[in-house]
């Protein structure tokens, strides 16, 4: 298997369910790692309005719970990233990204704002319709070739998967991924809580270029 | 070409992009959500074409996720539009005499999804379960109900280690599987809307 991934360093078939790291996903699981790691040591940012033209300034008050729950979505987030880098499967990988997404809705979700409230949903209505292309692509796959194997799809005498499947994956991946995008709607990150809402960019990154080697390698 | 796979896939791809085109017009947040559930079907129908056993094991997955996320997303409706939790009086249907439900239909129900066993049996049994608490109008708490659930979730999961780890050991790992997941059914269906909480 030569493609953008390079060999596998390493493989750990688990029934019928296959984990390897490539140079590739291996430099990908260790970036979610220590994010994860980040996340469960660091403290979360106290927010502050500075009133301009003034020596005003206010900190923002956040309760406790709420940032025990936008840590406990984000540390979900990071396993789930590193679920999506080490599986060798595309039905798990579509998993593993829908359960980003969900993650991702969580993390911003539990902000107390209307405006983030909104920004959230209006996130998650598009993270759930894109688990339609992101499911069917991966059935689909299973389908054409007989297998959901990434390794066997890999070797060269395989059925290669048809280009209308790679760009139904790749768009599942583009609406559950859809976090970082968002931050065009301001309301989403100018949510307090610095380490956590970092997780949404970080996982749609991880997805969005494990997704890449996917499609390129099948 | 057009073998009935393919047939089949055009069918359900129509019906997604009818859902769409729907999604496309609608401006009521709470209408998008519904139709965003009715989409999900099409997704779920696309891998049941599969017609193998694999496509069973994939369906459960793919539905697990499409109830989270419309549950989660659920939650955020509720916390964004401020709703909150309306006092519901009982129904008022007149009956000649209140009296409860007979007990042999709940547990006839639940004798035969402990018969049936596995994800079917635990559905039935649950039905049973269901049928009892109601017509009881039981309000007792569920810790109890969860506690079960969770202890036959990690039953279910180290029947798959036994599966995996001492295979000749089988026999054990079916069984441990089937009521795993027989008792776990069951309390998921019971729970459904009692975890959430009392609204603040």
């Amino acid at each position: 298997m030569i493609g953008i991934g390079g060999q596998p360093l390493f493989i750990l078939p688990f029934g019928d369910i296959v984990l390897y790291f490539t140079p590739f996903t291996l430099t990908l699981f260790i970036f979610a790692l220590v994010f994860t790691v980040l996340v469960i040591i660091s403290k979360p940012e106290r927010q502050i309005d500075i009133v301009f033209g003034g020596d005003a300034y206010l900190a923002k008050e956040i309760s406790i719970s709420d940032m025990k729950f936008r840590r406990f979505m984000a540390i979900a987030c990071g396993l789930a990233s590193m679920g999506a880098m080490v599986t060798g499967d595309i039905f798990d990988f579509a998993l593993f990204t829908s359960l980003v997404g969900i993650c991702n809705v969580g993390i911003v979700a539990a902000v107390k704002s209307r405006h983030v409230q909104n920004a959230a949903y209006q996130y998650g209505l598009v993270a759930m319709s894109a688990t339609v292309p992101l499911f069917a692509g991966a059935a689909i796959v299973a389908a054409t070739t007989g297998t959901l194997s990434i390794l066997q799809l890999a070797l060269p005498g395989a059925t290669k998967v048809p280009l209308l499947v790679k760009a139904l994956l790749t768009l599942g991946v583009m609406g559950e991924g859809m976090a970082p995008f968002y931050a065009a709607k301001a309301e989403m990150f100018r949510a307090p809580g610095a380490p956590y809402v970092i997780m949404c960019s970080l996982s749609s990154l991880l997805i969005f270029l494990r997704v890449i080697e996917v499609v390129l390698t099948v | 070409m057009w073998n009935e796979y393919s047939v089949g896939l055009a069918l359900v791809m129509i019906s997604a992009v009818i859902g769409f085109l729907a999604l496309l017009r609608e401006q009521d947040d709470l209408h998008r959500l519904l139709i965003i559930d009715l989409v999900e079907i099409p997704s779920l129908a696309i891998i049941a074409l599969l017609g193998t056993d694999l496509a069973e094991a994939l369906i459960l997955p793919g539905l697990v996720v499409g109830i989270a996320e419309l549950l989660a997303l659920s939650q955020i409706y509720v916390t964004k539009e401020g709703l909150r939790k309306r006092p519901v009086r009982g129904l008022h249907i007149e009956v000649v005499e209140h009296a409860h439900a007979p007990v042999i239909i709940p547990a006839l129900l639940v004798g035969y999804g402990i018969v049936l066993s596995g994800f079917t049996g635990g559905a039935v049994a649950a039905l049973g379960a269901i049928f009892f608490v109601m017509s009881r109008g039981s309000t007792d708490s569920y810790e109890l109900v969860e506690m079960a659930s969770g202890i036959a979730w990690a039953a279910w999961i180290a029947s798959f280690f036994v599966f995996m780890f001492f295979p000749q050991y089988w026999y054990a790992g079916v069984m441990g599987a089937a009521v795993g997941i027989l008792v776990k059914v069951a309390a998921k269906m019971t729970l459904v809307g009692s975890m959430w909480g009392e609204a603040e």
